[in-house]
């Protein structure tokens, strides 16, 4: 059984080979997409905006009144929705991070205690000690949607800090000379005030507990990833043509009349694409160290993570074999699975900033689970252990397209 | 030798949704013996070919090859047939050779053994000098010889070929022909199933008549011609006939084939010379009406209009 395995296997690899237009295709096209979509399209997510808000965690230790009017202001901002509460209780800054690391919600602000009456105390010099605001992100956020909502959060912040600090400082300095409260505030609601720079309040930007918190990750660590996972179910198209094109010839037929098992013929005809794949992601993360000095990650898990991936786009490429009765069938269904499963997984578009049924939906296709176990390994920095799960579901889903696939798989037309 | 059975089929049957393809077939083939399986496209023969050939479980109902069961022992009697099907099952982007290499691997064929065997039936279907070229240059009818190589690769006992001249030019159907015809000879069993009555009548040593999924004549061709041949004479019209011109037709013998149109009928006659003069005396009134008339002496294809009702290449 093994030779004959064998034999399939190279004479489908033979076969692969002489097609080169369609193998080229096939790594050309995610090496196409990480080269433009890294440099070209960087920054140009509409996250933030009004149509797509960013989600933020608020832990609320401080209980003065600063915080609150930040809190209030930073809710009337634009494509940001707040979040003071968790299943119905207040935040804690342990439950905030723990539901950033697990890559539910991108960003926490958290207000520690006594964060109102530092910035009070020392109105008058800031630099006697300054409050402090965390900003606790994923390691996994885009760096220039980080950017952006950062700045916008920071802005707030100091301007609301700012507002309560100088009727203070004014009236400690001219207090003496007149004018009426109604002109003071008229004055500091002018946005050009240009005091921001000794606000007296120090944002520190941390990743939550057990992160690799010493590196940020840049645009090609997210990318890579994402069309690698987008490039590897491209070969959906090219195994269930391959099926399709056997039943057509009759060559299943002439196989099957040979003393062999269908299991030896279907592990046969599956190998070469299963080898292709994990070439093709060898392939892509080689192209994301050398062009782009990607730091790869602990190497045993990313491998563990790659065969789950392979498995599971192999298991689809079966089931489009299985479920496609024609060549338009098949072509549509597979480039209609790849285009869709990969937006939906989060590969053009980062799934923290989809709507929420969306967000749950990404949850049922293989490309968010694999691109969540790359981004735990290369961006995170986590091990074997922590990527256990994302490994579990691959292989689920892969067990699952390989079980459906088999059933309604007909060796014959 | 003639004398044991290579292939026995029993009671098979494959029944589908709503239909049955394959009726209770029953019979045996001889080793060494040449069986042809004669019907129209539908009569049940590629799934009968389907299952002779285990790729086709049966409703119900056995086939033996060489004395194993080829559903609970598939792969001890899969190794003993050799399939040529009605495709040309063939990878067209590799050349002959890579081909045979690939069929005579899944057939457990290796190193020494596996390059003598591709260089045997190479030169037995007339492809040496061609073996290094891709599938995809060569014409129809050097696929078809090529697609027997593969079924010879192993060595089978018997050799199962569906329609295996469709769609080539006359003088490699006869090459094909004359090769298949050399191999029964050199003492290879052939089960040929065709829609081509000469081909049968040339070849088989006995045929099988396949309708509707079942077989309703077996024996030689000469007996089965001399049993239920009849004269034949098929005409054609200019115009649709009348009822009352084919009623008088019908006097001349048994109308088998009338068309929709009554533009084209078969008349059935064991004595074709007074029929035809019949026919053209009447036809001296009706000038104008007759396109063809074709006389056919009873043999295989008389044989099967007789049978079925069927014209064979409907």
């Amino acid at each position: 059984m093994i030779r004959q395995i064998i034999a399939i296997t190279l004479k489908e690899l033979k076969v692969l080979w002489l097609d080169r237009e369609a193998l080229a295709l096939l790594f050309a096209m995610p090496m196409f997409f990480i080269l433009v979509m890294s440099f070209a399209l960087e920054g140009v997510f509409e996250a933030g905006s009004k149509g797509h808000p960013i989600e933020i965690l608020v832990v609320h230790q401080d209980g003065g009144r600063l915080a609150e009017q930040a809190i209030a202001d930073l809710k009337r901002m634009e494509g940001l929705i707040l979040i003071e509460t968790y299943e119905g209780i207040p935040l804690t800054s342990d439950k905030a991070e723990q539901l950033i690391g697990r890559g539910v919600y991108p960003l926490a602000l958290l207000f520690p205690e006594g964060y109102t009456e530092q910035i009070l105390k020392n109105a008058n010099d800031p630099r006697k000690g300054k409050a402090i605001v965390y900003l606790i992100s994923d390691p996994a956020m885009n760096l220039q949607l980080l950017a952006t909502v950062k700045g916008a959060v920071q802005g707030a912040i100091e301007r609301r800090v700012l507002l309560a600090r100088i009727p203070q400082r004014l009236k400690e300095m001219f207090g003496t000379l007149g004018g009426t409260e109604g002109q003071l505030d008229n004055m500091l609601e002018d946005p050009n005030i240009s005091e921001r720079g000794r606000s007296g309040v120090d944002f520190i930007h941390t990743f939550p507990k057990g992160f690799n918190a010493g590196r940020r990750p840049t645009a090609t660590e997210q990318n890579v990833p994402a069309y690698t996972i987008f490039g590897v179910f491209f070969i959906v198209l090219t195994l269930a043509s391959s099926f399709l094109q056997e039943k057509k010839d009759g060559t299943f037929q002439r196989i099957l009349a040979a003393p062999l098992s269908k299991t030896a013929l279907l592990i046969g005809k599956l190998l070469p694409y299963y080898l292709v794949n994990l070439i093709q992601i060898a392939m892509m993360f080689c192209i994301g160290v050398v062009v782009f000095g990607m730091k790869l990650g602990y190497l045993p898990a990313l491998i563990i993570v790659s065969l789950a991936l392979a498995a599971a786009a192999n298991g689809l490429g079966l089931l489009v074999a299985a479920l496609g009765k024609t060549e338009p069938q098949v072509n549509g269904l597979s480039v209609l699975l790849a285009i869709t499963l990969s937006a939906l997984g989060g590969m053009m578009v980062p799934t923290f900033i989809m709507p929420n049924l969306m967000k749950t939906l990404s949850l049922f296709t293989p490309h968010a689970w694999a691109l969540a176990g790359y981004h735990d390994i290369i961006i995170r920095g986590l091990g074997m252990k922590e990527v256990l799960t994302e490994m579990a579901v691959l292989l689920g889903f892969a067990s699952f397209f390989f079980v459906v696939a088999l059933w309604r798989f007909r060796f014959s037309d | 030798m003639m004398n044991t059975s290579i292939l026995i089929a029993e009671d098979l049957w494959k029944s589908y949704a709503k239909t049955d393809a394959v009726c209770g077939l029953t019979f045996e083939i001889s080793r060494g013996e040449f069986f042809g399986l004669l019907g129209p496209n539908g009569a049940g023969k590629t799934t009968t070919i389907g299952l002779l050939s285990g790729l086709i479980e049966p409703t119900r109902g056995h086939v033996v090859i060489d004395g194993v069961d080829l559903f609970s022992r598939p792969m001890e009697a899969k190794a003993r047939l050799g399939l040529v099907p009605q495709n040309f099952a063939l990878y067209p982007t590799l050349s002959a050779r890579d081909n045979l290499v690939f069929f005579g691997r899944i057939y457990g064929l290796k190193g020494k053994r596996l390059r003598e065997r591709i260089a045997t039936v190479l030169e037995m279907v007339e492809l040496t000098d061609r073996a290094d070229q891709t599938v995809a240059t060569f014409s129809n009818g050097m696929k078809r010889r090529l697609n027997i190589a593969v079924g010879l690769l192993h060595e089978p006992d018997i050799l199962i070929l569906d329609e295996p001249t469709v769609g080539v030019d006359p003088q490699s159907r006869n090459a094909i022909l004359e090769s298949i015809h050399a191999l029964n000879q050199s003492g290879v069993t052939v089960l040929y199933t065709t829609h081509y009555i000469e081909e049968a009548q040339r070849l088989c040593h006995r045929v099988a008549v396949m309708d509707q999924g079942k077989i309703i004549a077996l024996d030689s061709p000469t007996r089965l011609v001399e049993y239920f041949g009849k004269g034949m004479i098929r005409v054609e019209f200019n115009a649709g006939i009348d009822d009352m011109f084919l009623d008088q037709i019908r006097l001349l013998g048994l109308v088998r084939v009338v068309d929709d149109q009554r533009r084209r009928i078969h008349i059935e006659t064991d004595r074709t010379d007074q029929a035809s003069k019949k026919l053209m005396e009447m036809m001296e009134t009706r000038e104008g009406l007759l396109k063809t008339l074709d006389i056919s002496e009873p043999n295989l294809e008389t044989v099967f209009i007789h049978l079925t009702g069927k014209n064979l290449r409907d």
